[in-house]
Parts: C-alpha cells; structure tokens; sequence
C-alpha cells in the first residue's frame, strides 16, 4: 500500500477537523471567562495542526504527481493484516459480552480464541491456562486490589 | 542531602519494597527477555497492579520492572539475535555471534555487569544531580515555563519523529485529546459533544495500553506464521568461555565507564532515548578500541558499550522529568503518568513536597540494580526457559492484563471501549509514520502548558512584550531552534547515506 495516498488523505481530514475547531464556537459549552479563554489553545493546535498537516500533505503529493515509485517507509505492507482484523473482532466481542456473563465466564473464549490466532492447538495446556489465569486475576483483584471484575448479570 | 539518602534508604529497607523490588526485576527481566514484549509494555500491564499499594512500593517496583525489561531485552538479542528493541541491536550482533561461538554464558555475563554498572553510574548522577539542579529550575515563573514546555515539545517532536513535520504532528495530536473534557481553569465543556462520559476526558491508563502496548500485539499477530524460535543457551567445553573473568571485567571497565558516561549524558536530554545512546556509545568504543575487527563478530567490549550506554539511559531519563516536568522519552512519559497517579508530580517541588518518597525511589533504584545483578545471575536458565514459552500461551494472558488493566484505572467498561479506539489509532499511528510516544508527551504536557500559560497571560496582561522580558525566554526559544535545525541536518545527512551508499 503506498502510504503517500493515506498522507494526502489523512491530512486533508486533519486540516478539516481543524478549521471546524477554528471556526465552531459551539465546540465548547459553559465555562468562567479566563484571560486566555477555554478555545485559545485548541484554536492554537489547531492552527499547528493545519500547518503540519499541509506540509505533510504538499510533500507527499509532490512525489505522487511526479509519479515516483513509493521506497522505504512509503510502503505499507499489509501481509497478516487479516489476523489484526479478527483480534478487533475478538476484542470487540470481549468487551460487548463481559457485562453481561462476566468477566470468568467471558475470559476462558476470548484466551482460547487468540491462542487459535496465533496458531495454538496444544489443546490441554491452552484450555488449562485459560481457566486458570482469569481465576487468579479475578480473585487477586478482588483480595489483594480490591477491585471488583464484573460478574454474570443475565 | 545525605540525611534524606539515609532516610531514603530506611523507608525501602522494609518488607513491601523490597518484595515490589523482587517482583518487579522478575516480571521485567521476564518480560523483557520474550521477543515482542519491550519494557514499556511490561510497565503499561503491571501499572494498573499498582494503583493501589503505597507510592514508595508502587514507583519503585515499577523502576524495577523498567531497569530488568531493559536488561532483559538482550538475553532474547543475545541468544536468538531478536532484539527486543532497537537499542539492543548492537548487542544482538556481537552477542549472537558469541553464542554461535558456544560462548552464550560469556555474553550474558557481559551483558548484566554492563547493564548493571551503567544503571549504577546513572543513578549515582539522578540522584546528585537532580535536586540540586531542582532548585535552579524553582526559580521559574510561569512565563519561563511556558518557553520551556514549548522547547521541550519542540525539541522532541523534532527529535523523534520520522520527520520533523510527522514528529510534531503527533506532538500536537496528543495536545488535542488532552483538551477533551472539562477544562481544569475555566471548567468550560470542550469537545465533549454532548456526552458527559468525555467530561472527565480519555482515562490515561486505558489510553496508554491503547497507543503504546496493544499495538506490538498486533505486530506478533502479523508476524503469527513465523516458526517459533526456541532459546537455548549455549555450553563451551571450556569454562572460561562460559563466564566472565575478573580480568576480562577489568579489561572493559574503561569502555563501560565512557559508554555508561555518554549513555548518561544522552538520557538527561529529551527525545533522543536509548537506541541513539547506544550506537554513539558502540561507535567511540570502536572508533578507540585496540580490536576495532572484532566489533560485529562477537566483541565483548562491543556489547559492554552497548548495554551500559544503553541502561544508562534509564537514570538520566528521570532528570529532566523529575526537576523540569518535562519526560525525555516514552519510558519517561509513562512513569510520569505512574507518579501523577500516585498523587506525585514531577517537578522541583517534588523535592520538597515529597522528600522521603523521592530519596525513598532513589534508594529503590540503586538496591534495584543489586537485585538485578543477584537475581539475573541465579536464574538465567529460569528466565530462558520462561521467554521461550510459545507466542499463544503469551500474548492470550496479555490481552486479558490489558483488558483488567484498563479496567482497573476506573473500573468502567467505558474505558475497555476507550483501550479499543486507542489500540486502532495506535496502530495507525504508526503506519502512517506519526510517533505514539511524542503523542503521549504531548497529551501529560498539555495541562501544565495551559496553567502556566493562563498564569502567564494573568501576569503580562496587555503587555505582550513581557513574555520576551526574560533572558530565559531567549534562551529557550535559540534552544528551539538549534534543535529544529540540527535536526534536520541529522535528518538529511541520513537521507542521503543510504544514497551514497547506494551509489558507490
């Protein structure tokens, strides 16, 4: 993947969001008047941003329009990148089920499912330290933390 | 002084941080030593495990996980020539070939007296130096410290980013999610859009595990259908060649001295961090070596100036934290997030506010460089045999740590959603060349550049000229400059190197 395109792309979202951050007062609600005043700074980044952003931009734009091949840090590879999709999944799927069947029930999957990502199929040791690892996080936080995981709620 | 070093050395003396110490070498030289595990992940995790025990317990046993990860990095560079960062890949050049050579026990050994005498040095400077130059930085008012957060973000944008422009970029992406929330001086909503959630702004420790360690999951995940490689320690028939002689200590103790010096001097300036310490330490080391041949083909004396330049970095990195506020590197910025969660800010009034603690963290970071010794010395076979195990018993066991840990820090499943975005938006930092760490500093920074910059403005009212009245100002702003120009010059000497190379 040429990283030039995302650049270009990337920069113009950037420069977007920053002029709405120069423009749009109602970005901020409520507030005492101070003598820098609560959008001074974000209007400030804002500004950097648009700067950075744009020489970013010019420069990458300068090397597509010249019709360069891309070389070096230009090029993204995107070799297992399917891998890194299933793990949001995974993430995602940990997240969403957790306050609803709790943290030990949940965890034991989502442990078994990322060591199938990762090409684990010593089935014995995997489903063991699955189950175990969460007990002990789930108690150690609970005695010695005193932090409480969530537990079943359906 | 001396009195609050013995004070110092009377609070750790006790049962708790002692065993944090012990924890926090195990779990760092474990970590450390599993190739995609770097020391920063390893803090990230155990930070949250933290929260809740004494402040002296809780810096110091994370100082411990930070000094062992660093360490622990070159047993995986030695032995399977994976460097665990990029500051160990001289050590994993000569130390691979020692360990091809059969003489793994030599580079080990080699490896741990350097790395501990380095962190020595180092921490013998911190703890000197640090708060007699505290009282100079007190000295500042609040104009003076907006010239110097503004060099400090300037000069590490500059410095560690791919470019300067990217470098800055990401200094100044940071700045913006910093001022998600209520404002700390107007109490005015910013960004908050309607939700009350954002009120309070992103929760730092699910953002932190999301932009620096969930992102080196995914590269082991990318990287999953590489064969796994086991560790080993190679044996030589020959004793000598399994161990370190006094003599061969002595030998190199000069390269070590200059190595940990220049590592020191390295670390106490922002942005430049390990990896640039390291190759400037090889490079003398070579450049007066008496076998200048050997480097990159199993030199000793190459992997003593390597690791000690390398871990003397992880001293001098507390400098300018704890007397300007400001963190040198990623390291620095995440135990400047663990001090101000411990109710602790860095600064020079941490000297006076918190005496005991700090002398206390002081007197932590040299017993944990004994430890270190002890402890690495006795269990190498331990910790080989732990770093070995496979990539799917590992990174599972991490994504759980990182799913409690985020959740610890407001025991909210908001935050977990919080970790998700921030892991995405990590990883995407980095494909596109924008530096996560430079990210992070600018988003601890921010709220201190926005008081003194209000304080500021409060002082010099309609005045603006009173900003430039001070010959700090000027100083600060050359400073700027000279970075930003020797920078680029570093940037484009490098750029064309590899085209000359190329060439002939």
């Amino acid at each position: 993947m040429d990283r030039r395109k995302i650049d270009v792309v990337l920069s113009t979202f950037l420069i977007i969001v920053s002029v709405i951050i120069f423009t749009n007062d109602g970005l901020v609600e409520g507030g005492a008047e101070s003598d820098l005043g609560s959008m001074f700074l974000p209007r400030l980044v804002a500004g950097l941003i648009i700067i950075f952003a744009a020489t970013i931009s010019i420069q990458s734009f300068r090397k597509l329009a010249k019709g360069t091949q891309p070389e070096g840090q230009e090029i993204i590879t995107t070799n297992g990148f399917s891998g890194v999709f299933i793990y949001i999944g995974i993430f995602i799927a940990y997240w969403f089920t957790v306050p609803h069947v709790g943290f030990l029930v949940a965890t034991p999957f989502i442990m078994i499912a990322v060591a199938l990502l990762l090409g684990g199929r010593n089935w014995v040791p995997i489903i063991a330290t699955s189950v175990i690892t969460p007990v002990l996080i789930y108690y150690g936080s609970k005695e010695f933390l005193r932090v409480y995981l969530p537990t079943w709620t359906l | 002084m001396f009195d609050n070093i013995i004070s110092g050395f009377t609070s750790i003396l006790a049962v708790g941080p002692i065993l944090g110490i012990i924890a926090g070498v195990v779990i760092g030289i474990t970590f450390g030593a599993i190739p995609g595990i770097s020391a920063i992940m390893a803090i990230a995790i155990i930070l949250p495990m933290t929260f809740y025990v004494d402040p002296i317990i809780g810096i110091t046993m994370l100082l411990a996980v930070y000094k062992a990860g660093i360490y622990g990095g070159s047993i995986s560079a030695i032995l399977i020539n994976t460097p665990g960062a990029a500051a160990s890949f001289l050590t994993a050049q000569d130390g691979h070939a020692l360990t091809k050579a059969g003489k793994a026990g030599k580079a080990l050994d080699m490896s741990l007296f350097a790395s501990v005498s380095g962190e020595m040095l180092a921490t013998l400077v911190l703890i000197l130096v640090a708060a007699p130059f505290s009282l100079i930085s007190l000295q500042a008012g609040p104009i003076e410290k907006v010239f110097l957060l503004l060099f400090a973000f300037t000069v590490i944008g500059s410095m560690a980013g791919e470019s300067i422009p990217r470098g800055l970029l990401s200094c100044c992406l940071g700045m913006l999610f910093a001022m998600v929330g209520m404002s700390s001086i107007t109490g005015a909503a910013r960004f908050t859009f309607g939700y009350t959630e954002l009120m309070g702004g992103f929760t730092f420790t699910p953002m932190l595990i999301g932009i620096l360690v969930m992102p080196e999951v995914f590269n082991v995940i990318r990287k999953r259908k590489i064969p796994h490689q086991e560790m080993m320690i190679t044996h030589s028939p020959n004793p000598a060649d399994n161990r370190i002689s006094f003599k061969e200590f002595r030998s190199v103790f000069s390269t070590i001295l200059k190595s940990s010096g220049i590592g020191t001097f390295i670390g106490a300036l922002p942005g430049l961090g390990s990896s640039t310490a390291a190759f400037i330490a090889y490079g003398e080391a070579k450049r007066t070596s008496k076998k200048p041949k050997e480097y990159g083909k199993g030199s000793v004396e190459g992997i003593a100036a390597a690791e000690s330049a390398n871990n003397a970095v992880c001293g001098s990195s507390m400098i300018p934290m704890l007397t300007l506020s400001i963190p040198g590197d990623d390291v620095a910025a995440l135990l400047m997030g663990a001090f101000l969660i411990h109710g602790l800010t860095p600064g020079p009034m941490i000297f006076f506010e918190h005496t005991e603690t700090i002398y206390a963290i002081f007197a932590g970071f040299l017993i944990t460089d004994l430890f270190l010794l002890g402890i690495a010395r006795s269990g190498f076979k331990f910790f080989v045999k732990m770093a070995s195990l496979r990539r799917y018993y590992i990174f599972p066991c991490v994504t759980v740590f990182a799913f409690t840990g985020a959740f610890t820090a407001g025991q909210n499943m908001d935050d977990i959603l919080v970790l998700i975005a921030f892991t995405v938006m990590g990883y995407g930092m980095r494909l596109v060349g924008l530096n996560p760490a430079v990210f992070i500093i600018g988003f601890i920074l921010t709220p201190f550049l926005e008081q003194n910059l209000d304080q500021a403005m409060s002082i010099v009212g309609t005045d603006y000229h009173l900003f430039f009245a001070s010959p700090f100002s000027w100083v600060f702003i050359a400073l700027s400059v000279f970075f930003v120009f020797s920078s680029m010059r570093m940037k484009q000497k490098s750029a064309s190197a590899p085209l000359q190379g190329k060439a002939a």
